[in-house]
């Protein structure tokens, strides 16, 4: 069974930081060359948050709520949107294109030819260090929402909350993983990767304003309800017990899914043969 | 003693979407798909010993890389076996992957913009080489291929073939003992092509390395495999010393002939495969090929002539040749 592989238990997981550790070493590396790159980054975060905020401050010229969110609840919404967004971009998304590019090229070969598992070693080997950027912007907007709800943080629900937010991460992970393996049949997934931008705009949002199968399907299909809203709703204490124990079970069948599904797509792999 | 490669009756069969050409038939294969078995590799079966280096000879598409490719894990053989140092390949077990290596020509696995040393590095670390035993085995292999002061520099500022001299040594870090070359030299100039084909002798000459080596460029194989391995179709032709492959299918030496008259025709004398000036080349039947230059001699007014064993691309080109008419 998936789960019960040791890459994923026990000593794979010091073995995944260590290898996560040394790439994200080579990454800063890499990109220390391009600091033209971290200007960019901080011009693009900027815009997004500033439209982030207008589209905020134009919502709540016309009312005080919005479906049960007040105005600086909403500001948590749009930090962690913003946070998730930087690590999506810093970590899962360089290391998925790299796999579908890697498939298309047949470069894939040499990681699948190193003593390491390959899921692990394909998932770790890009880091955007300067995406790192939107991490912190949105964690400034988070804390200044934070601070502008009068009930305060307890400690609940921080822990609560850090724990939806890796769960999130997790399903994230696994949604963008599905999408990579599926290059293993269909060499051109870059479509479904584009659309993903798209469809995690609607993460601005609790997704409880959404009517029911847009919900259902940003919950389930693409898990952004997992990533933003569920630590939202810990963040401001709104969330209840059941939800983050279906984000927990939903996570590691996540997990196991894509776990078996990369290893059914590597066993179809054949590479561009020279 | 137990051979470092055991092929046996290895198959690999893919399955190709097939359609005609045209707007019709890309409908229609939207509706039904039409597919085709392709061989790749048609049960091929032969050992290597602990040490031994081996040409895998073929044409574009006869199966090779598709081999190299099981042999190393990355595919899983439709049928028969194959075993690495006693590994069955395709369970990509990590004791096997640190015990080979797989270097394909035409594909950079070094990060792109970093020096070289850094992914050696990054290798040290995914092998779990101990630094003892990492320094001295990497000191070497730079100093074997002569890339000291390339290793420094970021991979995307050197050559195609700078690019390939880094790329192998970091690849051999791990101190593979079954090597698998695909293609190692393709594209390079000459001096590269030698420098490159000295390098794995030495190399198997001191750690006993077993080499599986493909390639385009004959005299990388008559450098350094005594034995070859032809395939094509998926199917093995021959397999034997290189020496065997001309004896079995060249049955043709060349004349190379300068005469004074450059204008004769030569055709009653054998085959003439070209005219370059007033330096021709026949090609005669082995047994007639003394009778033939008794003739020219006596009959022609010659000034020079050479006799030569029919060069190995033409022996290949030959042997291909006969599987087609077959």
């Amino acid at each position: 069974m998936a789960l019960c592989d040791p890459a994923l238990l026990g000593g794979g997981w010091v073995n995944a930081l260590r290898l996560s550790w040394l790439y994200l070493r080579v990454g800063v590396m890499n990109e220390l060359q391009y600091r033209v790159n971290f200007v960019v980054q901080i011009f693009q975060s900027a815009i997004t948050l500033l439209v982030g905020l207008a589209v905020l401050a134009l919502v709540y010229s016309h009312t005080d709520e919005l479906n049960g969110w007040t105005q600086p609840e909403l500001l948590c919404v749009l930090g962690i949107q913003i946070l998730m967004g930087g690590v999506i971009r810093t970590y899962i998304q360089p290391n998925m294109t790299r796999v579908m590019e890697e498939v298309r090229l047949g470069t894939l070969d040499y990681a699948l030819t190193k003593p390491e598992d390959a899921q692990l070693l394909a998932s770790v080997r890009e880091v955007r260090i300067w995406q790192v950027v939107d991490v912190i912007s949105g964690a400034v907007v988070l804390g200044f929402g934070l601070s502008r709800i009068e009930s305060g943080l307890s400690a609940v629900d921080a822990a609560a909350f850090a724990i939806a937010l890796l769960f999130g991460a997790v399903m994230i992970y696994c949604f963008w993983l599905v999408i990579a393996t599926g290059a293993f049949w269909v060499v051109n997934m870059w479509t479904a990767a584009e659309l993903f931008d798209g469809v995690f705009q609607t993460g601005r949002w609790p997704v409880g304003i959404y009517p029911g199968w847009l919900r259902v399907s940003v919950t389930f299909l693409v898990p952004i309800a997992f990533a933003v809203t569920v630590p939202a709703e810990a963040a401001t204490s709104r969330l209840e017990w059941q939800t983050l124990l279906l984000a927990a079970g939903f996570a590691v069948v996540l997990l196991a899914f894509t776990r078996w599904f990369w290893r059914f797509g590597l066993r179809n792999y054949t590479g561009a043969s020279a | 003693m137990e051979h470092a490669v055991h092929i046996s009756g290895l198959e690999k069969i893919f399955m190709v979407p097939e359609r005609e050409a045209g707007l019709v038939a890309a409908t229609k294969s939207l509706v039904r798909r039409q597919s085709r078995e392709v061989r790749a590799v048609d049960g091929i079966s032969f050992d290597i010993a602990p040490g031994e280096v081996v040409g895998f000879l073929g044409p574009n598409g006869a199966g090779k890389t598709t081999t190299l490719k099981m042999l190393s894990g990355l595919l899983y053989p439709t049928g028969g076996e194959a075993r690495i140092l006693g590994h069955a390949p395709s369970k990509r077990e990590k004791a096997f992957l640190r015990r080979i290596t797989l270097v394909m020509g035409n594909r950079n696995q070094l990060q792109w913009d970093l020096p070289a040393l850094d992914s050696y590095e990054l290798n040290r670390a995914i092998y779990r080489i101990p630094r003892a035993d990492f320094t001295p085995m990497r000191d070497d292999l730079i100093e074997l291929l002569d890339v000291g002061d390339l290793v420094r520099k970021p991979v995307r500022q050197l050559s195609l073939g700078e690019r390939m001299k880094v790329e192998i040594v970091g690849a051999l870090l791990h101190r593979p003992q079954v090597l698998f070359l695909d293609e190692p030299t393709i594209g390079l100039d000459v001096t590269m092509q030698k420098r490159i084909r000295s390098f794995v002798a030495t190399y198997n000459e001191r750690h006993g390395a077993t080499v599986l080596l493909t390639s385009h460029y004959m005299a990388d194989v008559q450098a350094l495999c005594k034995r070859v391995v032809v395939i094509h179709h998926g199917r093995i032709l021959f397999d034997g010393p290189l020496t065997g492959l001309a004896d079995q299918f060249a049955a043709y030496k060349t004349i190379g002939v300068a005469l004074a008259d450059g204008h004769v025709d030569l055709d009653r004398y054998g085959e003439v495969l070209h005219r370059d000036g007033d330096w021709v080349t026949l090609r005669v039947p082995k047994a007639e090929t003394s009778q033939v230059t008794a003739r020219l001699l006596s009959e022609q007014s010659v000034l020079d002539l050479r006799i030569e064993d029919t060069p190995i691309e033409d022996v290949i080109e030959l042997v291909f040749a006969q599987a087609r008419s077959e």
